[in-house]
């Protein structure tokens, strides 16, 4: 799950090796990452919105 | 590794699996002529279609900003009516963009994602075939809408309302069934991919092995599956208000004009990157073939495709920075906005990086690629100045927006499909495109197109509005340049007609391997590749891919 | 805060050409603090930009020349590097957040429209601003004044051309002046390059922005959204004065305003409503109906020998009055004073060939407005 979560965070940065990519691709449950990437997106969103609001105060 | 096989009919009923590929069902005999074109469901004369279609509004588009182009050489109405300028604009913007760049990517889909990932055809080749000839019938209506009483959409292809509703002219109903039918033929081609990719590559070959266009393409037909819909509800909302009596976009029913740009641009967004991610998926075939050194950064390019397809959902509103939103709304989109830079960036990086201690030669799609790489940076640069939200109040709608997204459009999305056009033609005819004829069309491209589009950064920032019919005296001279440029552009085109048709005709014969460097599964198959490849399915060889 | 980041300025306009020349190839600097600020993270940017584009576009043109194939260069094989990927995505990003500190600071105190000295209603219409200096009593609408010919060439095209309008808006400088801005159809956009404000005009909503201009003298703009046929033809001029002399000039178009007050309860007489009658015409009328009352349909129907218009005073009024709801005809109730109305009403009741001899008083008006 950890892994999960770690490939995800670097795939908003962009930055992934191909070690990695071999795990992911061969852990073999797509459903697990799309999951994830939802929920953190969803997460960004809300750290971005209470930046937002903070610094428009 | 692929058979070579006589040109022959197979039905595919089976959507499920490349096995379907095996069953050979013969029937009646192959309809000849026009018919033939009609009712084909192959794949490859399928994409042929797609990229004539495609080719051919890109003329009819490009007529039009001709004539916008030719109004704007000298301050003052020469030519056209302020009414019929607004009606060129718009035609030429959503021509452009639905008719031009969505179909030249469809069309290369088609030929090329069978071909790349060992498929014998297209999932669905049926649906296939539907979805193309939906395109003329909407491109069809739409320009018809211009011969109408009051003429065509006259309010920009963003057709913001109440301009597009309360006080449009009465084609719209036409404007607003043309783009649903496009938008139609627009789901029904991502369907189409996403069964392709995800159930009929070769045995062997992971997701992880695919190569990037197909990549690209997988999550492009993603966002069009997202997006399309909302297109169409936010056009049928905008058919309610003109027919129906209803008030989605009218204060004085209670209905909200910002409502309908909300919604434009939560499908306008991503409809940008739907049509660059395919580009970035050509360019980088392009470049390591001839550079002859893979990819840097493979993973990080599919994982950066992945949260740029996010994170296009988030940014939405830094097309309406100067429309009133509430502060922290602006905070919000603009660091969104900065933010999808980031992964923007990496793939120009790992483009260039590539490229460093390579072995590089500079045949036509390798030149159209590289500029591709220098002048879509040049348009993410502006882009990233208009993240800027304070600045954007000076920006928003002038033509340094309009620089801003042609640099990424002409430049980006355009010269993509050409350098993926020159790649794959050998591919597509078996013979060569003309190198020296070639190479003067890109040159004379690179000049046109910055003659056109670099002026307007200026001419932007000096304060001239977009849209306009004419213009205060001192921008005269960006728009003399402008124009020059234009009509070079333009008329350069027709060199790449010729290489083309050329190049179907015949010139330096290709073998099946038409590139050096070339890597991807295509490449396997015999050059010009037969009507029907991979219906035995090809035994993926892992080695030289990517690992 | 404006000074806090002052050096951002100073630094970048050392590397632009100096600032007046800089004008026609470049965003201008402004009057307004604000405007300079927004100069200021134009330009910071734009070398950011700059810097990255030399680094990226060095490396990759040193890297076609340097690896060429034709020398007989031979290909590496690398493909994979994490670190490097990690630094090309932390730079970016701290520079990111470098940029967005100072934007979020201008974005704030551009949104602080409070505690304004005096507020200003401007209303987009197709195709013409309407200023209102609430609480004052003077409201008055502000057309382009380029003729037609000379947008024809038929007239050599003065310096302003396009950008010139009948009556600018009057502002005092070194007051904050708050704009609350609204439309009657379309979404406009009203921009004035030099003052820093576009902000668009939306039909039921009120947005608002705010300006406090620091220098006096002549600022020119130009509707900047799309908002049908003439949408070029609609610039907006500014002028700024001294606020001894704007008092005065607010004074003087108080007055005015009172006088033409007392004039709805006068009698007119037929060649001073026709005089008055063409002016607003022309100014308001001509730019949808044409300047001979032709028209252009289907969009805009024809005027002159309209059977309905002539032969039915009461119907001509009502569209005047309450326009039409659905079609691009407003409702002058509000923007034209019953003198206005009445003198149009007449005018087109009796030019060019329309001859119903129909006299149509002010005070007539004033009763169907108030009804």
């Amino acid at each position: 799950m950890w892994s999960v979560v770690k490939s995800v965070l670097s795939a908003l940065l962009g930055v992934q090796n191909d070690l990695k990519r071999q795990q992911d691709f061969s852990s073999g449950n797509p459903a697990a990452f799309i999951v994830v990437g939802i929920v953190i997106t969803l997460v960004f969103v809300l750290i971005l919105v209470g930046i937002a609001v903070i610094a428009s105060r | 590794m692929a058979p070579k096989l006589p040109p022959q009919h197979s039905l595919q009923h089976s959507s499920t699996a490349a096995a379907g590929g095996h069953s050979h069902h013969d029937h009646a005999a192959q309809p000849k002529g026009i018919l033939r074109w009609v009712l084909t469901t192959n794949h490859k004369e399928i994409g042929s279609l797609y990229l004539i279609f495609s080719l051919t509004m890109f003329f009819v588009g490009g007529i039009f900003a001709l004539v916008v182009r030719a109004e704007l050489f000298q301050p003052g109405l020469q030519l056209i009516e302020p009414e019929f300028f607004n009606q060129m604009t718009t035609m030429h913007g959503l021509i452009m963009v639905f008719a031009a760049v969505m179909p030249a990517f469809t069309g290369l889909a088609n030929w090329m994602i069978p071909l790349q990932i060992g498929a014998p055809d297209m999932a669905l080749p049926r649906l296939n075939n539907f979805s193309f000839w939906l395109l003329p019938v909407a491109f069809t209506l739409l320009l018809s809408t211009l011969l109408m009483p009051g003429g065509g959409p006259n309010f920009g292809w963003t057709f913001y309302a109440p301009l597009s509703t309360t006080y449009a002219p009465a084609s719209t109903t036409f404007f607003i069934l043309a783009l649903h039918i496009a938008g139609i033929s627009s789901i029904l081609g991502a369907i189409n991919i996403i069964a392709t990719i995800l159930n009929m590559r070769a045995p062997g070959m992971r997701m992880m092995d695919m190569p990037l266009f197909v990549w690209t393409w997988l999550i492009t037909a993603f966002l069009l599956i997202a997006v399309m819909p909302v297109l169409a509800g936010v056009i049928t909302m905008m058919l309610m208000d003109i027919n129906f009596g209803t008030s989605f976009f009218d204060a004085a029913g209670g209905g909200d004009p910002v409502l309908f740009q909300h919604l434009f641009w939560f499908f306008g967004h991503p409809e940008v990157y739907i049509m660059i991610l395919p580009a970035f998926g050509i360019v980088s075939a392009i470049i390591p073939t001839f550079a002859r050194k893979p990819l840097f950064g493979y993973a990080s390019m599919v994982y950066a495709t992945a949260a740029i397809a996010l994170l296009s959902f988030l940014v939405w509103a830094h097309h309406m920075f100067i429309v009133g939103l509430p502060l922290t709304a602006e905070l919000f989109f603009m660091y969104s906005t900065m933010l999808i830079a980031v992964p923007t960036g990496v793939k120009v990086f790992n483009w260039v990086t590539t490229l460093f201690r390579g072995s590089i030669s500079f045949e036509p799609p390798m030149l159209f690629a590289l500029a591709f790489v220098v002048l879509f940076t040049i348009g993410g640069f502006s882009g990233l100045m208009l993240a800027i939200a304070p600045a954007d109040f000076q920006y928003h709608d002038t033509y340094f927006v309009v620089a801003h997204f042609h640099y990424v459009l002409v430049p980006g999305a355009i010269f993509a499909i050409m350098a993926g056009v020159y790649y794959w033609l050998p591919k597509w005819t078996g013979y060569y495109p003309n190198e020296r004829l070639a190479q003067c069309h890109f040159w004379c491209s690179i000049v046109g197109v910055n003659l056109t589009f670099f002026p307007m950064h200026f001419a932007g920032l000096a304060g001239m509005p977009r849209r306009i019919p004419d213009y205060a005296l001192q921008f005269a001279d960006f728009n003399m340049l402008s124009s020059i440029g234009a009509f070079f552009f333009g008329a350069s085109q027709l060199m790449f007609v010729l290489v083309v048709v050329m190049c179907v005709r015949g010139g330096k014969k290709a073998p099946a391997k038409a590139w050096e460097g070339a890597e991807d599964l295509e490449w396997s198959v015999p050059s010009p590749a037969p009507l029907h490849t991979f219906e035995t399915p090809p035994v993926f060889n892992r080695t030289h891919h990517h690992d | 805060m404006h000074l806090s980041w002052q050096w951002l300025l100073t630094i970048t306009s050392a590397f632009s050409i100096t600032q007046a020349h800089a004008n026609s190839w470049n965003m201008p600097v402004g009057v307004t603090d604000i405007s300079q600020d927004i100069f200021g993270l134009h330009m910071a940017i734009f070398w950011v930009c700059v810097v990255i584009g030399v680094i990226v576009f060095g490396v990759m043109f040193y890297s076609l020349f340097k690896y060429r194939h034709s020398k007989g260069e031979k290909a590496a094989n690398f493909h994979e590097h994490t670190s490097v990927e990690i630094l090309w995505t932390a730079i970016p990003i701290l520079i990111l957040v470098g940029m967005a500190v100072p934007a979020t600071a201008t974005l704030k105190s551009m949104y602080d429209s409070s505690e304004a000295d005096l507020d200003v209603m401007i209303t987009g219409q197709q195709w013409r601003w309407r200023y209102e200096y609430l609480g004052e009593d003077v409201a008055f609408t502000s057309n382009m004044s380029t003729s037609r010919a000379q947008i024809r060439g038929e007239e050599a095209r003065d310096e302003h051309y396009l950008l010139d309008v009948d009556e600018p808006l009057v502002l005092p400088i070194n007051r904050k002046v708050r704009f609350l801005m609204t439309s009657d159809d379309v979404i406009h956009s009203w921009w004035v390059p030099e003052l820093a404000v576009k902000q668009d005009t939306i039909p039921g909503f009120i947005n608002e922005n705010w300006v406090k201009i620091n220098e006096p003298g002549i600022y020119r703009g130009q509707c900047a959204e799309l908002c049908g046929v003439n949408h070029g033809f609609m610039p907006v001029v500014v002028h700024a004065m001294e606020e001894e002399e704007f008092e005065a000039w607010l004074a003087e178009r108080k007055e005015a305003a009172e006088q033409e007050a007392m004039g709805v309860d006068r009698e007119w007489e037929m060649e001073d409503l026709m005089a008055r009658g063409e002016t607003v015409y022309q100014t308001i009328c001509s730019s949808c109906h044409q300047s001979e009352g032709q028209g252009a349909p289907p969009a805009f129907p024809a005027l002159a020998n309209n059977n309905q218009l002539i032969s039915d005073l009461d119907w001509h009024m009502n569209r005047v009055i309450n326009g039409v709801s659905g079609a691009a005809m407003p409702a002058f109730r509000s923007t034209l004073n019953p003198v206005e109305i009445a003198a149009v009403v007449t005018y087109t009741r009796n030019a060019w060939g329309n001859e119903t001899g129909d006299v149509v008083q002010p005070a007539t008006v004033a009763e169907r407005i108030a009804q």
